[in-house]
């Protein structure tokens, strides 16, 4: 992990005076990571897709805005995220996206196994910001203090959104895990 | 019902200390209800990390776009001989000029800023540097474009190449499969004169 944002750093760097060859190592080693945050969050592969180029496009046009290298995957997650919320606002304008529980089912089916169908589904029922923050959480790997960075909310935000989510996909998926994980 | 002083949440996600785990750990142990919630909360954890990652449909497919080519002044920027040309030309020009300088005015007698026309020097300066500097850009212009050209035509021929190993590889795979079927039906033919004329064939 320490290599892989040591390389980061440098290709970053190459990338900010105008390396494209840099900056296209750069994407091939994001690109899957931002792909699968999107395809969660907005629950259909080619619109993922498009978000992912958008995000990537976005990222080199304002390279020189990052200030701290190190920081290189929370400010990719931030463009990510907006991107992706623009999108879901835009698609459902009439949806408050601050804590409604009541998500309607994503038109694409992900994996055909059970297990992974009812993750799918408790992921799907849970509100666009609860799912954002389990998709960073436990998928990324982010801790509180970055997501509040990406997300742009206090950490005490974020807890509580993770926290509750958990709450709601213990419910759901506990006793599928009890037989589908063991 | 859980206990308060504990984050069993927190915990499952990583998010306690590496010194306070072990605090956690041994109340768990004496505590069953914490128990109990841990072990529902490490389920749903491993139901959801159980969920793959997909891979990406296509390659992120913008690397050839316009947007992504450096502009020219990066093209400069980058290009190390011809920012060290320009650097040259423009010392080189600022000696001459203040070679121009001091004739006009002479090395004994002090300083008369009256008698040089500075703006002429300074216009004459500036077209000597942006001559240079446009022939040397064009210069490196055409070698960039016809190295390009000439990647270009190797990767074609490369590619040319390939498929013509590829197709003579499949004309010979079919070939042989033309023998084959070829020499299956010979001994088939033979098998059956053999048979209709009540002769053994020999192993």
């Amino acid at each position: 992990m320490i290599f892989r944002e040591v390389e980061d750093r440098d290709l970053i760097a190459k990338a900010r005076r105008g390396d494209v060859d840099a900056y296209s190592i750069l994407v091939s080693r994001w690109e899957k990571r931002i792909f699968n945050y999107l395809l969660r969050l907005v629950g259909n592969r080619e619109e993922a897709m498009d978000l992912s180029q958008d995000v990537f496009l976005k990222a080199w046009q304002n390279l020189k805005k990052l200030e701290d290298a190190g920081r290189f995957s929370s400010w990719l997650f931030r463009i990510a995220h907006n991107e992706a919320f623009s999108l879901l606002r835009k698609n459902r304008p009439e949806v408050e996206l601050s804590g409604d529980p009541t998500v309607a089912d994503r038109s694409v089916r992900l994996f055909p196994v059970e297990l992974s169908l009812a993750v799918e589904r408790a992921l799907n029922r849970l509100s666009d910001d609860q799912r954002e923050a389990v998709l960073l959480k436990v998928y990324q790997g982010f801790k509180f203090e970055e997501m509040a960075e990406i997300l742009g909310c206090p950490v005490s935000t974020i807890k509580s959104r993770v926290y509750a989510a958990l709450d709601l996909l213990k419910d759901a998926l506990a006793p599928v895990g009890a037989r589908g994980v063991q | 019902m859980i206990c308060s002083n504990v984050d069993l949440k927190a915990y499952v996600l990583g998010e306690v200390p590496e010194s306070e785990r072990g605090a956690v750990a041994a109340h768990v142990h004496e505590c069953a209800n914490c128990g109990e919630e841990l072990e529902r909360l490490n389920l749903t954890h491993l139901a959801l990390v159980s969920l793959r990652d997909e891979e990406v449909p296509r390659r992120i497919a913008f690397v050839s776009d316009k947007v992504f080519e450096p502009r020219w002044w990066q093209r400069i920027w980058q290009s190390g001989p011809v920012m060290g040309f320009a650097s040259a030309a423009v010392l080189a020009c600022a000696i001459l000029a203040h070679g121009v300088l001091a004739q006009g005015t002479g090395r004994a007698a002090p300083p008369q800023p009256t008698s040089v026309d500075t703006a002429a020097v300074e216009r004459r300066v500036s077209a000597e540097v942006n001559e240079r500097l446009n022939a040397a850009v064009s210069r490196a212009v055409a070698r960039a474009v016809s190295d390009s050209e000439a990647r270009q035509q190797q990767q074609t021929l490369a590619l040319l190449a390939a498929a013509e190993r590829k197709y003579d590889f499949q004309r010979k795979a079919d070939l042989a499969a033309v023998a084959s079927n070829l020499d299956i039906i010979r001994k088939e033919q033979t098998r059956m004169f053999m048979a209709s004329n009540g002769l053994e064939m020999r192993p």
